[in-house]
């Protein structure tokens, strides 16, 4: 028999790939269609800063700068992202992360100024205050069959009043932003280890390797633990994992704890940077936790995956600064994240259809191969 | 109408990726008969039945209805041209009402609004005249299985259905309301319907059906008049061998009480009473017991009860003397006790998880799989795996790494039965273990069930299919409405007696 | 008094018409989760009519052309879900929340296009009606009826018929409960979920315009709509899919909102001196509690967010 020839194609991994490059294609696309719509004059010259972002620059020092913080504002959304991916896997929902993450940051912030205690337990607390607001979730949802994404709705709501109203007691009295935090406790910023040098921006922090070492982690936990066992046969089969004696609202609660603390941790790694302060009048949670979601499904569910996507979608957003604002507003990166989401609900399909090509294909291959056969026998 | 055929479908082929579902089948329903088409699960009958009601267009063949060829691209199609069918899993909805489940498809309006009246005087007079005695206000979800198919049936009447097809109609029946359906059958033909019955219980084909269509493995096998031929030769034709329907077992050898269930109380999910109310058995060593009743009579409570899946109201649970009334899953799990669940695809397996995975899934957690640190041991499970899918002859597209999903439905219960036998559990509970199985996965089944039991365990077989309850068990316990009602030797009883006592005409005083 | 009155009706307006939106697609099997979104992009449809309306026509027309356009734009907007999960059969969480996300920022875009186009320095994302609300609203003394309590009522109702007295709703309802059960009798499911994904965008859509006429006088639109899609649902659950009880449920849920709008209107309530922060909580807080309460024995349809495939029967 001839040698089969081996189809990249069919891999998981490379269809998943494949799928999420067809989203980002096709996002793009939609919005630079509306772009022309709006004004066709600088319609291209946008959607090309969105694509460049920090390439905006001529300046090399200024170019590295722009990617660090790039990278600073890359670290929550990962973090979001892993918090959204986890509980997927055990088959919920959790879009209740904009919440925990807002949690996050009413509790790193308030530590950090109000008390003024050293980053490491401020980090600890906000991990705790999105796990306890994510536990809320679980415990509805595993005593009370309560629907995951309309509790979780409802705490973020609940949460952001709760921020805003919690956080006005440090805020800078001249303006409607928190007080920073270098100026009242140098000790609760996260340290730099000299990743600061590197980049030339002061908010580089360890906050970056130890994200990406938690992805990593994630991944191990998921692959190869008898935890990630448990947590995926949940998520696919609930009634099969009860069967077999899984704590099944155990490990729906435990998840969605999880979950909430990454989200939780995702806040400390970006406001005790002291890059960005809380606005005391916010009237939407921080969209991080939604970006979250689209950088999830882009990254085909694999925490590795997630990485790149987070830093993708950090990087149009952050280039959706140097679109024209004359002519045209940076949202136009909010609906590029909720079109790529949108496209990854066909991810299902498109993988059916690659799947459905490469039979076919293969079937045409063995008949061709079965005549040949034939002839030979002829012979 | 120069021809005797109501319906013919003619050399039918219909092709899935990896299988020849129908392989040049050809079936001829005569106007006013009873024709069976026999065979076992996966010869292709479901198939052809989709093909007929336009679901699946075939590569080749034709469908003539009267001599003349028709196209068939929908359901409504096969309904204009009077083609009904009761499914063997009714299709009706659960929240409506019997009327409501009736007209639905082919509602009587006035622009749109809904008028029921004239419905309802249709349905009541075809109910009596083909003695149904159905209430068209009855809900579903209140009615019994039997009073369900019966609105199937009404279904089809009320829409002046010429061709009504059963497909395996009396598995959810007891032999009483089979013999009721069969004289339904019959007063069908009488008022000159065609009837196309599927089935692949020969006795029922040789009382009521007058020609029979065998296939076997999407293959036509013939047509045979049901008069001149035995239900022996039917047997053969549909399996392709001779099969050897007699059980081997080694004389019993009875030992001590491994199960003990005292006033077990169970809630029903879906209504408010208890479905199991106050059962007490005992389960011996050397034995399989089998508790035998229709459909929906609280065997599943009872066994989730059992098992853990639902906790007790009140009563007492002993597995080898130790009480487990309260005791967590997985503590059962461990203590000796199989299950091999009713619903292999809601509960015993994780379709998405490879087979591997899937044979662990009781045993993931011992310290041959998973390390002291928590990591799963894979190179364990690989070859733990690959004795367990030689041993029961698993056979799967790639092996362990198969996805359960992309498996068959008797390799998938094969691989259930590995799992749960290999823990060599002292009490192996298994309900409808042979369900949709086909006749060689049926013996392998029940062979192994034997085996538990000459090996001194015990087995506790929840079954609905009244040949396996005769054959297999060395003790019956009838369940009705959520009791037992009456205990027997298989030797020593009829089908005939069972279903006295499984439909609740009789019952007697069952001690534990 | 009659302030919270007013405001308790209003804001049970805007639920009972979202939350019956959302029983109709849930009715035919498709969970709309992106009603949030469709409020939104229904708001915006029915604020550009007001803004490019001439306010001299007839209030009657005037109305009924803004709610035209506002349900036009609903409808449309939703059936970005529909073809996503009925006919590509994707995950209805997943795709209802990217609806969410993208009416949110889509409106921006566009009323920051449109603002800049007129004024090249303003970058807002606000849309004024000051005059063409004035025509939604009649006086009864100090009382501010809005036209749409009467059209939510009118809307109530003819729910109530549809589902329980039409062969559209008998066959809606069949495809929620049993696809199969539909299909087999010749009833075109697809075609079915289609009619109540897109009814529940034009309720939704009416929703949304009837929410940001409630209060003020002009929109903000990247503020999207506080959550009421999901309020909506909530009361939709607590309604147990029924018109009826959906009704009563929206009256209560609208009452806490309206609290938060005129708490200090009430002796006892100001002298609480409770923070307005938990006035603002109260409808989310209620709504958690009533989940809780609720839930766990809902009567939700059957096949609810399971995707129609012909294939499996």
């Amino acid at each position: 028999m001839s040698k089969e020839k081996t189809n990249y194609l069919k891999k998981p991994g490379v269809q998943s790939f494949v799928s999420s490059v067809i989203c980002i294609i096709l996002g793009l696309l939609i919005a630079f269609i509306v772009l022309l719509l709006i004004n066709p004059a600088g319609a291209f010259a946008s959607i090309m800063e969105v694509i460049k972002n920090f390439l905006h620059f001529k300046n090399p020092t200024l170019r590295l700068r722009f990617f660090g913080e790039t990278l600073v504002k890359t670290v929550p959304l990962l973090m979001c992202a892993l918090a959204v991916l986890f509980s997927y896997k055990v088959g919920l929902f959790n879009i209740g992360t904009p919440g925990q993450y807002c949690a996050g940051i009413c509790a790193a912030i308030y530590a950090a100024l109000k008390w003024q205690w050293g980053w490491l337990p401020c980090v600890l607390l906000a991990m705790l205050a999105g796990a306890a607001l994510a536990s809320i979730v679980g415990v509805l949802k595993a005593y009370l069959n309560v629907n995951e994404v309309i509790s979780g709705i409802m705490l973020n709501w609940i949460v952001l009043y709760f921020t805003n109203a919690t956080l006005t007691a440090v805020k800078n009295p001249a303006s409607k932003d928190t007080l920073t935090i270098a100026s009242v406790n140098k000790a609760g910023l996260l340290p730099t280890m000299g990743l600061d040098n590197l980049f030339k921006d002061k908010y580089v922090t360890i906050a970056i390797p130890i994200a990406i070492l938690i992805a990593v982690a994630i991944m191990i936990i998921l692959d190869k633990t008898k935890f990630g066992y448990e947590l995926k046969a949940t998520g696919i089969n609930k009634d099969a994992a009860k069967y077999c004696g899984m704590m099944e609202k155990t490990n729906i609660i435990v998840t969605l704890v999880i979950s909430g603390a990454l989200a939780g941790l995702g806040a400390a790694f970006y406001y005790l940077t002291d890059f960005e302060q809380w606005a005391v009048t916010q009237s939407t949670v921080p969209a991080m936790g939604f970006n979250g979601i689209a950088a999830t499904f882009l990254g085909g569910l694999n925490p590795i995956g997630t990485i790149f996507s987070s830093y993708f979608i950090t990087h149009i957003t952050a280039g959706g600064a140097f679109v024209d604002l004359t002519k045209y507003s940076s949202q136009i990166t909010d609906l590029i994240s909720a079109l790529i989401i949108y496209l990854c609900g066909f991810v299902l399909f498109m993988k059916t259809t690659m799947n459905n090509m490469i039979k076919k294909s293969e079937a045409k291959r063995h008949v061709k191969q079965a005549n040949v056969n034939d002839e030979g026998g002829d012979k | 109408m120069d021809t005797p055929y109501a319906i013919e479908m003619l050399n039918i082929t219909k092709k899935f990726p990896g299988i020849i579902a129908n392989d040049n089948i050809t079936l001829q329903l005569k106007r006013g008969e009873i024709h069976a088409l026999l065979g076992e699960n996966g010869a292709g009958k479901s198939t052809l039945m989709s093909v007929l009601f336009g679901l699946y267009q075939p590569e080749e063949g034709v469908i003539k209805k009267d001599g003349k060829e028709v196209k068939i691209n929908d359901p409504n199609d096969a309904n204009d041209l009077g083609i009904g069918m009761v499914h063997q899993h009714f299709k009706l909805v659960e929240c409506f009402t019997v009327l409501d489940n009736i007209i639905l498809g082919v509602e009587p309006n006035n622009h749109g609004v809904l008028q029921k009246e004239e419905a309802r005087k249709k349905v009541l007079a075809l109910s009596e005249k083909y003695g149904l005695m159905v209430d068209p206000d009855a809900k579903i979800e209140d009615i019994t299985v039997g009073m369900q198919q019966r609105t199937e049936i009404l279904k089809m009447l009320y829409r002046d259905n010429e061709i009504l097809i059963f497909d395996e109609p009396t598995a959810v029946l007891t032999p009483q309301e089979i013999d009721e359906l069969m004289q339904i059958m019959r007063n069908l033909k009488a008022e000159g319907k065609s009837i196309l019955f599927i089935s692949h219980k020969l006795a029922e084909i040789m009382a009521v059906a007058d020609r029979c269509t065998i296939l076997r493995k999407g293959k036509y096998i013939g047509t045979v008049e049901t008069a001149k031929t035995t239900a022996q030769e039917l047997s053969s034709l549909m399996v392709g061998r001779n099969v050897n329907f007699h059980i081997e077992k080694k004389p019993q050898k009875l030992g001590d009480v491994v199960l003990e269930v005292e006033g077990m109380t169970v809630a029903s999910k879906a209504h408010s009473n208890n479905a199991v109310k106050n059962v007490s058995l005992k389960v011996r060593k050397g034995e399989i017991v089998c508790i035998a009743g229709i459909d929906g009579n609280g065997q599943t409570e009872f066994v989730h009860g059992i098992t853990g899946l639902e906790p007790l109201v009140s009563g007492t649970i002993k597995l080898n003397g130790m009480d487990i009334s309260k005791a967590p899953i997985r503590k059962r799990n461990t203590s000796g006790m199989s299950h091999i669940p009713e619903d292999r695809h809601k509960h015993g397996l994780v379709l998405d998880y490879s087979l591997e995975n899937n044979l662990v899934l009781q045993t993931y957690f011992e310290p041959e799989f998973t390390s002291k640190s928590g990591f799963l041991k894979k190179d364990n499970i690989r070859s733990y795996s690959e004795r367990l899918i030689k041993e029961f002859d698993v056979r799967s597209g790639q092996g362990p790494v198969t996805p359960a999903r992309a498996m068959s439905g008797g390799n998938q219960q094969k691989a259930i039965i590995a799992r749960e036998i290999d823990k060599d559990p002292d009490l192996l509970v298994a309900v409808q273990p042979t369900r949709g199985l086909d006749v060689g996965a049926i013996e392998f089944v029940h062979k192994q069930l034997i085996d538990r039991r000459d090996s001194g365990k015990a087995v506790l077989l929840v079954s609905l299919e009244l040949d396996e309850v005769m054959d297999v068990p060395d003790r019956i316990l009838v369940m009705y409405e959520g009791e037992i009602v009456g205990e027997f030797d298989p030797k020593k009883t009829t089908q005939e007696e069972l279903g006295l006592y499984m439909a609740g005409a009789k019952r007697m005083e069952v001690k534990a | 008094m009659l302030l919270l009155i007013q405001y308790t009706l209003i804001f049970a307006s805007v639920l009972i018409l979202v939350a019956l939106g959302g029983c109709y697609s849930e009715h035919s099997g498709v969970i709309n989760l992106g009603l949030e979104g469709i409020m939104v992009m229904g708001a915006l449809g029915g604020a550009l009519a007001m803004r490019y309306l001439p306010v001299s026509l007839p209030g009657f027309i005037f109305i009924l052309l803004v709610l035209f356009f506002a349900i036009l734009v609903g409808v449309v907007y939703s059936s970005l879900l529909a073809v996503a999960s009925i006919n590509f059969k994707a995950d209805q969480t997943i795709v209802g929340t990217a609806l969410n996300m993208l009416g949110t920022a889509a409106a921006t875009v566009i009323v920051k296009a449109i603002n800049t186009a007129a004024n090249p320095n303003d970058v807002s994302s606000i849309i004024q009606y000051i005059e063409p609300k004035k025509k939604f609203i009649m006086y009864f003394g100090s009382f501010e009826f809005n036209w749409f309590m009467f059209i939510t009522l009118v809307i109530l109702f003819g729910a109530w018929f549809v589902l329980y007295k039409t062969k559209f709703g008998l066959r809606l309802m069949a495809c929620g409960e049993h696809p199969q059960a539909a299909a087999s009798v010749g009833i075109n499911v697809f075609k079915m979920r289609w009619s109540g994904v897109l009814i529940s965008g034009g309720l939704g859509g009416l929703g949304g315009i009837c929410y940001i006429l409630a209060g003020v006088s002009e929109w903000r639109f990247e503020y999207g709509v506080a959550g009421f899609g999901f309020l909506a649902l909530a009361v939709m659950i607590f309604g147990q899919w029924k018109p009826t009880r959906i009704a009563l449920a929206a009256l209560m849920f609208g009452f806490f909102r309206a609290l938060s709008n005129t708490y200090m209107g009430f002796g006892f309530l100001a002298a609480l001196n409770l923070p307005s922060t938990i006035y603002n909580m109260l409808p989310y807080i209620i709504s958690l509690i009533v989940l809780a309460l609720t839930s766990k024995n809902s009567k939700a349809p059957k096949a609810e967010g399971i995707p129609y495939d012909q294939g499996m029967r």
